[in-house]
């Protein structure tokens, strides 16, 4: 026999005293149903956890209303007591008697009595519709799949490894290293792009549970965190591979400037990573370097700071000056992007060496002049307007980072996002690894462009956030999510009724909601615990009321409705 | 989620990590290290965490709210078994013993207990000194703190709290925590301006530092949003904003402290957002806007008119004798010395990490400007390197995994 019990909370007097709380339970007593009611000091103080749990299993209750304040933050205590008496917490409607009620209305006592009154039968109401979502566990896959092994993939596996964790390293090339493998130098340290990922190389041949799978790419991603089920395509043919977490770290593409400041006509012209290439091939004769910033970013095509060009420009800068007798290094910029201690103090360090800074206007950009070579590079300073005509050997064109080839076709089959220029993007500011699916992480230039060190960090910190689900035995659905077990419930579908309009299917962010035959060829709506997050975008679109979360249908809310205005 | 009278959580006295500052990093580091299933004591020395991003108004480039995300944070924190969170508390020594690190801490516990406290508000009416108010502006339920500048000690809100959450009698505690590892997030403290002069901070309340104006025009601050002089209440309609005001300056701080630029695009597009017809002028020396987005940020016109951006750094900044405030600088576009008259000055640039590099004991070691070495200890945030909240989100994960690295627990 169901059992409902409820408990109005007196708050010390700030709700008895405008409230005729005994009234109140008396009446409720009054109107049968098996109701029982009960006025306490207060629902919230420590020592109510144990006293409220175990009048609610003396009375064998398995459901409750709970009038008082409408904190969440002062729940914990009666979250105890349910726990204690065995109730779902589902089972309990919260009914505002303070603020709403008792508090607003404190020159109005018969008006506050008759809106409590109302209040708490519409929350017994609620409770007569309302349902709940049984959770579901899954056993954790204790392996992590890394995509890519550039240095933030490299990071990421090699941390994970150390800490005993199997990881799949899926590249897309014949090595590791990504972008480092064609770094002369990097900065801001002076060592060369080899050493720089040496630690993770190293890892990579000597750690036996990272499993390294060169010229190999994913194929589809399926499951959930926790237990993601991949297929890999290996140099080697398909391979399935199950995974708890996932890390997205392919790096990014580079811009080639076509057409501009004469790149590809006039060989003295080149970029950034052609001069990497020629400091480790010979740099040849060139002493005169004259490097343009900004080529192709901070424009309407590109409309941003790619972040890595400026330090780079200034470490090839000062090698100039130190390293080629009679070398000179002009740098044009529009600004130069040292954010922070480190960087500042090399852009202070090139200022040092004799490396020259002319700033440009992006409505006037330099122009490099010459037939058959490279002559000079006029450029009209913005600082006061003179027009600088510097010769040069060598022009180094500062071309940003572009969103990997791949990213969009990964976004698919992950699910998760990417910004507005089409990089991978993270939830919100404050979770800059994490995407909208749980369990699948970003790192290094793949999210946005990054130096070798910080990809590294990214990488690292990648690794702890899968770690958070890697150590656990089992993860729940309702554990899932960015605070355990406080996720809603689950989406939920009447299958006599859904018609596979397939209109869940098509709003679902995150992957939850698939089109199932229920073996007669008929197609329902199915919901994946471990995915849903209880968003709510389903039921919006649902055209028959089908798809519900049972701890807020619409049923629900329709009695409370219903309650409100009957008399 | 108590934060006073409560004995330690199981192995608060002695976790696996001291997790030092409860700001950001801090707070993200814990939390990564708790998932991973470390015991982690984390020491705030304000009465409440969230370090300087629970300050600020709004955070960029979402234009969000920084409260609430914080916020959840925090309080998963708060609520997580594996995680002690002290406010109120302060370092005073730390040193090596043998394998662990010994750390003594100094806690000064509320008088008003959040355990106890109802948030029925009897306590404000009761202060005769105005002494009570809320402790988070945005948060609800109120948590309220008593003021101790302007407390009297009479305890006239000790009898009006209904569930003695008011305890005047409560002394400070000294703990002793004995950690395995030590974590350095102690973020940054505003650097006091008044040794460059012709900033003109400190002689008048209409020149800011861009912390305190953010306050000031908080939609949670004392104004309600509405962008007043502080001097005399009147309705400005030109605001200046003076970037690498002590930073990138070999005489106060040689570095970037890399959030400024956005910072003050932020303040500026939102006074602007609110009022079109305000004049804002950022003086800039470089438009350091790296992150995502940052670029398009920059370039927005809340209003349909960009925020006027100037290349130079002002040299002189003084009080005008009928009212206004001077701002004397060289266009260094236009290479030409003007005067110009401006209501409110935003002064943004003097950041300095927290650390200072006297401390005794075992600590780790900082160089000159006050950052923490990486090298000889583990570090997030602001006291490794300047960055803004992402950076510091990054390295506190960063870190978290480095000290995982570290044991093979």
């Amino acid at each position: 026999m169901a059992k409902t019990v409820v408990l109005l909370c007196n708050c010390f007097g700030e709700i008895g005293g405008v409230l005729p709380l005994e009234e109140i339970a008396g009446k409720l007593r009054e109107s049968g149903d098996g109701l029982s009611a009960h006025v306490l000091p207060s629902l919230c103080m420590d020592r109510d956890a144990e006293r409220m749990g175990t009048l609610l299993r003396d009375e064998g209750a398995d459901s409750v209303v709970a009038g008082g304040c409408p904190s969440p933050a002062r729940r914990e205590t009666l979250r105890r007591a349910l726990e204690i008496a065995g109730i779902d917490p589902a089972r309990c409607a919260h009914v505002d008697l303070r603020e709403g009620c008792a508090w607003i209305h404190r020159n109005d006592a018969a008006g506050a009595a008759r809106k409590a009154a109302d209040l708490l039968a519409m929350g017994l109401a609620s409770l007569g519709e309302r349902g709940t979502s049984p959770d579901v566990w899954t056993e954790v896959r204790p392996e992590c799949l890394v995509v890519g092994a550039g240095p933030a993939g490299l990071a990421a596996a090699s941390a994970l490894a150390r800490r005993g964790v199997t990881t799949h390293l899926v590249e897309r090339s014949a090595q590791a290293g990504g972008m480092m493998n064609l770094l002369s130098r990097v900065y801001p340290g002076n060592e060369d792009g080899k050493s720089r990922i040496a630690p993770g190389v190293r890892e990579l041949e000597e750690n036996p549970r990272i499993v390294f799978h060169p010229r190999s790419r994913v194929l589809s991603v399926k499951g959930f965190a926790g237990d993601f089920k991949v297929l890999v395509q290996t140099a080697d043919g398909p391979l399935h591979l199950r995974a708890g977490a996932v890390i997205v770290a392919t790096g990014a593409g580079v811009f080639l400037p076509a057409k501009m400041y004469r790149y590809g006509e006039l060989k003295q012209v080149i970029t950034l990573m052609e001069l990497e290439r020629r400091w480790t091939r010979g740099i040849g004769e060139a002493k005169r370097f004259v490097f343009i910033q900004c080529v192709g970013a901070r424009c309407p095509e590109r409309p941003y700071c790619s972040t890595i060009c400026c330090p780079s420009s200034l470490k090839n800068a000062v090698r100039v000056m130190e390293e080629i007798p009679g070398g000179e290094a002009t740098v044009l910029h529009r600004d130069i992007m040292t954010p922070g201690a480190v960087l500042e103090k090399y852009y202070r360090k090139a200022m040092e060496t004799g490396v020259r800074f002319v700033r440009f206007r992006e409505d006037a950009p330099p122009e490099v002049t010459g037939s058959e070579t490279v002559e000079e590079v006029r450029v009209r300073d913005a600082a006061g307007g003179k027009v600088w005509a510097l010769p040069a050997d060598a022009v180094v064109l500062a071309t940003p980072l572009v969103p990997g080839m791949d990213n969009r076709s990964l976004k698919d089959l992950l699910g998760i996002e990417l910004d507005g220029h089409g990089f991978f993007a993270e939830t919100y500011p404050l979770h800059p690894l994490e995407t909208r699916m749980d369990g699948i992480f970003i790192a290094g230039s793949a999210r946005w462009p990054v130096s070798s060190e910080q990809a590294a960090a990214q990488g690292e910190g990648a690794a702890v956030k899968a770690l958070g689900i890697l150590v656990q035995g089992r993860v729940s659905a309702l554990s899932l999510g960015r605070v355990p077990g406080r996720k809603l419930g689950h989406g939920r579908v009447e299958e006599g009724s859904c018609t596979g309009c397939g209109n869940c299917v098509a709003v679902c962010p995150f992957l939850a909601c698939s089109l199932q035959d229920t073996g007669n060829g008929r197609l329902v709506s199915r919901v994946n615990k471990m995915r849903c997050k209880a968003c709510g975008n389903c039921v919006s679109v649902c055209p028959n009321g089908t798809m519900q979360i049972p701890e807020h249908n619409y049923r629900m809310v329709g009695a409370m409705i219903r309650k409100a205005f009957s008399e | 989620m108590a934060l006073s009278g409560e004995p330690l959580r199981p192995g608060g006295a002695s976790p696996d990590v001291l997790v030092i500052g409860g700001g950001v990093a801090g707070i993200l580091a814990s939390l990564d290290l708790a998932r991973a299933g470390r015991s982690v004591c984390l020491v705030e020395r304000a009465p409440r965490p969230g370090g300087q991003v629970a300050r600020l108004d709004k955070i960029y480039p979402t234009d969000h709210c920084a409260f609430c995300p914080l916020w959840t944070d925090v309080r998963e924190c708060l609520d997580h078994p594996l995680v002690t969170v002290m406010t109120g508390a302060r370092l005073e020594t730390l040193r090596r013993e043998g394998e662990r690190w010994l750390a003594e801490i100094l806690r000064t516990p509320p008088i008003i207990d959040e355990g106890l406290c109802i948030f029925c508000g009897r306590c404000v009416p009761a202060c005769g000194e105005g002494a009570v108010s809320p402790l988070l502006d945005q948060a609800y339920p109120p948590v309220y703190r008593i003021d101790a500048g302007r407390c009297t000690g009479c305890a006239a809100c000790a009898s009006a709290c209904p569930t003695g959450a008011i305890d005047f009698s409560r002394k400070d505690a000294a703990h002793r925590v004995s950690a395995g590892e030590v974590l350095w997030a102690t973020g940054f403290r505003e650097g006091d301006l008044r040794p460059l002069p012709e900033y003109g901070y400190g002689t008048h309340p209409d020149i800011m530092t861009s912390l305190e104006f953010e306050e000031w025009t908080a939609e949670s601050g004392p104004n309600g949003g509405k962008l007043l002089r502080k001097s005399d209440g009147g309705t400005p309609s030109r605001v200046a904003f003076i970037q690498c005001a002590g930073a990138r300056d070999l005489r106060m701080f040689p570095y970037c402290s890399a959030v400024c630029c956005m910072h003050a695009l932020k303040q500026a597009q939102w006074l602007k957002r609110r009022n079109g017809e305000l004049e804002c002028t950022v003086y800039y020396t470089d438009l350091r806007a790296v992150g995502r987005d940052y670029y398009r940020y920059s370039k927005r016109e809340p209003s349909g008119e960009a925020v006027r951006l100037v290349r130079g750094r002002p040299g002189l900044v003084f009080p005008l004798p009928g009212g206004g405030i001077a701002v004397k600088y060289e266009d260094t576009f236009r290479r030409d010395v003007r005067i110009e008259r401006f209501d409110l000055v935003v002064l943004n640039g003097n950041l300095r990490p927290s650390l200072s590099p006297d401390r005794e004991g075992d600590a780790p070691p900082v160089d000159r400007e006050g950052f923490l070495d990486p090298a000889a200890g583990f570090g997030c945030g602001f006291a490794v390197e300047p960055g803004d909240i992402m950076d510091s989100a990054v390295q506190a994960a960063a870190a978290a995994m480095r000290i995982l690295g570290r044991d093979k627990g």
